[in-house]
């Protein structure tokens, strides 16, 4: 169990023409004693890079990376007391279920044939795992080699554990099970933990805290909830959340006393004061929405609420879930912008359908247009926030 | 009734008739007919030296080479024993450098494919370059200095010659080690690509997992590498040990002459049965088959694993 710090950690790779790809930017972060966090961001983010510097797989360019306040940029893999899971299961398949989660503790540590045996026994049982101990890899299922993985990993009792997207070759149902199992287990565990995932789901539900990559960049680094109702830039309030946030690009235009409306071909949305402070004298601007926050009505003709908060819209299309509908709207008059909504699934709406969409405006979003850092968040007014829907 | 069950059993006798038929096309004649005179090719010369070599004189006289003896008193298996017993002390020596240097070549070469492959080393290229170009070093153009490396420079016999006293030990033994480590050396190379071709579709998640359990990069060979290398190891001993004992250019130049006591099988083979009499074939062939019969031992020992290990 360890605190472990990144540090502006940054990895550079050259090609062979020497040209140099900056694959991880200056990151840094503070993971506590015993927290799960989840590094998230696109594939080619550089999500996997820095896990594998923490593991110690890959050089670290510049920066530094501590384990418990001591610098392990040099230290070799097989000496950071660091555990991994990899996507792969990367399990010895030429060794029984015992002999691959025995392997680590024969060579990481002194102790005896018998107590090495005990502790297999002792993690394979917790991990559901013991009826498998005497088969090799090949004869296992997917979902067992995956156990058997996580097993191996446990049995070390490492200091850190490192998981490269371990869920992603199981089914959807076992994942989902899967990932509540791990969570359970880690709490348990009590054991610092870096799990890398492209799977916003996963890093919604799991994390105790989660770090949002982009191009090698660290965008956000925060609780759930908090890159969820407050997220940093564009690319956060894009990124988390299924469906993702609605933008719209505006400019601001002055309204009556300490407002100012938002427009764009197609929208004109007024904003209160606080809103408009914050946006400043800023013109460029992206406006946000998420799909769960917008309400639909029924409309007979194109009729505008008189707070500016409404517009007209036609449903194109509807997919139920069950227990909500994901509906996809044309706005405006030329049905030049499109917008999603998620509303309950016991609601009638159908396509072809002409309606009035209302976005509150305690739940927008507003962006810088240039820079896309968020210079207006949703306010979250109750003590207990919506459980977000994911 | 009768009539009719007559004539439906006929008609089950056409459409099997038809069946047979059916199934025979000209493409497919013509396949087999060639299948069977390939096989016939390859085994004629096979067939011919095994007959030839239990022939007396009389016999070998009076019938075709690929025909059997057809007298029961043309027949004799003299020459086998005549052969064995020439050929007895060079099938020794040979054994004596080819299974040292077989499975040194093995050994050597695929601890040298695991750092060449799955170990992270600047300069890796350059000296997978030079591993690549030993392949197609010709034999011919070491010949010469091969000879005066070892009797010039090396003189093993000589630097070694506090050995020869101890029991077990002869002299002609230095001439056995100059050919184990020139085999050696020249395997390498070849059996290096072979374990790296391996090597390269070892899983690299599989590797950095040993090295993040605390493995070295020693143990990493030893544990998980070498294990499951098992096949391509057979598949190695059977290329080496066949190459290694069927070499002739090497113990001609190293050794020299087939009286030597360090004679190898094929060197005493080259000149088993010449004479100024003319040519013994039937001792030549039953020597040429004794000779060769280790290489068809090997290849039964390790064929399991030698399907095995063609497969990846």
């Amino acid at each position: 169990m360890a605190e472990t710090q990144l540090d502006d950690v940054r990895k550079v790779f050259t090609e062979t023409d020497g040209n140099e790809i900056v694959a991880v930017n200056d990151v840094s972060i503070d993971i506590e004693d015993g927290e799960f966090l989840v590094l998230v961001g696109p594939s080619g983010c550089g999500k996997s890079t820095t896990l594998r510097m923490i593991a110690g797989l890959e050089t670290i360019s510049d920066g530094d990376i501590r384990l418990d306040d001591r610098v392990i940029n040099d230290v070799p893999a097989k000496d950071r007391d660091i555990a991994m899971v990899f996507q792969s299961y990367a399990l010895y398949p030429h060794m029984t279920v015992r002999e691959n989660m025995a392997f680590g503790l024969e060579e990481s540590t002194d102790l005896s044939d018998d107590e090495i045996a005990a502790r297999v026994e002792e993690t394979a049982e917790m991990m559901g795992i013991d009826p498998l101990l005497d088969r090799k890899p090949e004869e296992l299922s997917g979902g067992q080699q995956q156990r058997v993985a996580l097993g191996r990993a446990i049995v070390r009792e490492p200091a850190v554990f490192l998981m490269d997207e371990p869920l992603s070759n199981l089914d959807a149902k076992l994942r989902a099970q899967m990932r509540t199992e791990l969570q359970q287990l880690q709490e348990q565990l009590e054991t610092t933990t870096v799990y890398v995932t492209h799977d916003q789901t996963e890093a919604m539900t799991m994390g105790d805290r989660i770090a949002i990559l982009n191009d090698g960049e660290l965008q956000q680094v925060g609780t759930p909830l908090e890159c969820y109702h407050e997220p940093a830039n564009v690319f956060v309030a894009d990124f988390i959340g299924e469906p993702a946030m609605n933008f719209f690009d505006v400019t601001r235009r002055d309204a009556d006393g300490d407002g100012a409306v938002l427009v764009n071909e197609t929208l004109e949305y007024t904003v209160s004061a606080d809103i408009s402070t914050a946006i400043g004298d800023r013109d460029d601007l992206v406006l946000g929405v998420r799909p769960e926050d917008i309400s639909i009505e029924r409309s007979e003709g194109d009729q505008r609420r008189a707070d500016g908060h409404t517009v007209p819209a036609s449903v194109t299309v509807v997919e139920p879930t069950g227990d909500e509908n994901i509906v996809y709207l044309d706005l405006g008059a030329d049905r030049s912008e499109r917008i999603i909504a998620t509303i309950d699934g016991m609601s009638q709406v159908e396509a072809g359908d002409r309606v009035v969409v209302h976005v509150p405006e305690d739940a927008v979003h507003v962006f810088d247009g240039e820079t896309n850092e968020a210079l207006h968040n949703r306010r979250v007014e109750s003590n207990e926030p919506r459980v977000p829907n994911v | 009734m009768s009539e009719k069950s007559v004539t439906t059993e006929e008609a089950a006798e056409q459409t099997a008739m038809k069946r047979v038929t059916d199934g025979i096309t000209l493409g497919r004649v013509g396949l087999y007919a060639t299948l069977i005179g390939l096989v016939g090719f390859y085994l004629l010369p096979i067939e011919s030296g095994l007959v030839t070599s239990i022939k007396t004189p009389t016999g070998l006289d009076n019938t075709f080479p690929f025909l059997p003896p057809l007298d029961a008193g043309w027949i004799t298996f003299e020459k086998w024993q005549v052969a064995f017993d020439y050929l007895a002390p060079g099938m020794v020596n040979s054994m004596l450098f080819t299974i040292p240097s077989t499975i040194l070549c093995a050994i050597l070469g695929s601890m040298a494919a695991y750092g060449l492959t799955l170990v992270d080393w600047r300069g890796q290229i350059a000296v997978l370059a030079l591993f690549i170009a030993g392949i197609f070093v010709p034999y011919q153009a070491v010949i010469v200095p091969l000879f005066q490396f070892w009797s010039q420079y090396m003189q093993l016999g000589a630097r070694l010659s506090f050995l020869w006293g101890l029991p077990l030990l002869e002299p002609h033994y230095a001439t056995i080690l100059e050919l184990i480590i020139t085999h050696t050396a020249y395997g390498i190379p070849i059996v290096t690509l072979l374990f790296r071709s391996q090597y390269k579709t070892m899983s690299n998640e599989m590797i950095e997992a040993a090295r993040l359990d605390g493995a070295s990069v020693w143990r990493v060979y030893r544990r998980i590498v070498l294990p499951l290398s098992i096949p391509m190891f057979a598949v190695v001993f059977i290329f080496q040990f066949t190459q290694i004992w069927n070499e002739f250019l090497f113990s001609l130049t190293i050794i020299g002459s087939t009286n030597d006591p360090a004679a190898s099988a094929t060197l005493i083979l080259s000149g088993l049965g010449q004479s100024l009499e003319g040519t013994d074939y039937p001792l030549r062939m039953a020597g040429a088959f004794i000779t060769a019969l280790p290489t068809l031992l090997v290849y039964v020992l390790f064929a399991d694993k030698f399907a095995e290990g063609v497969q990846t």
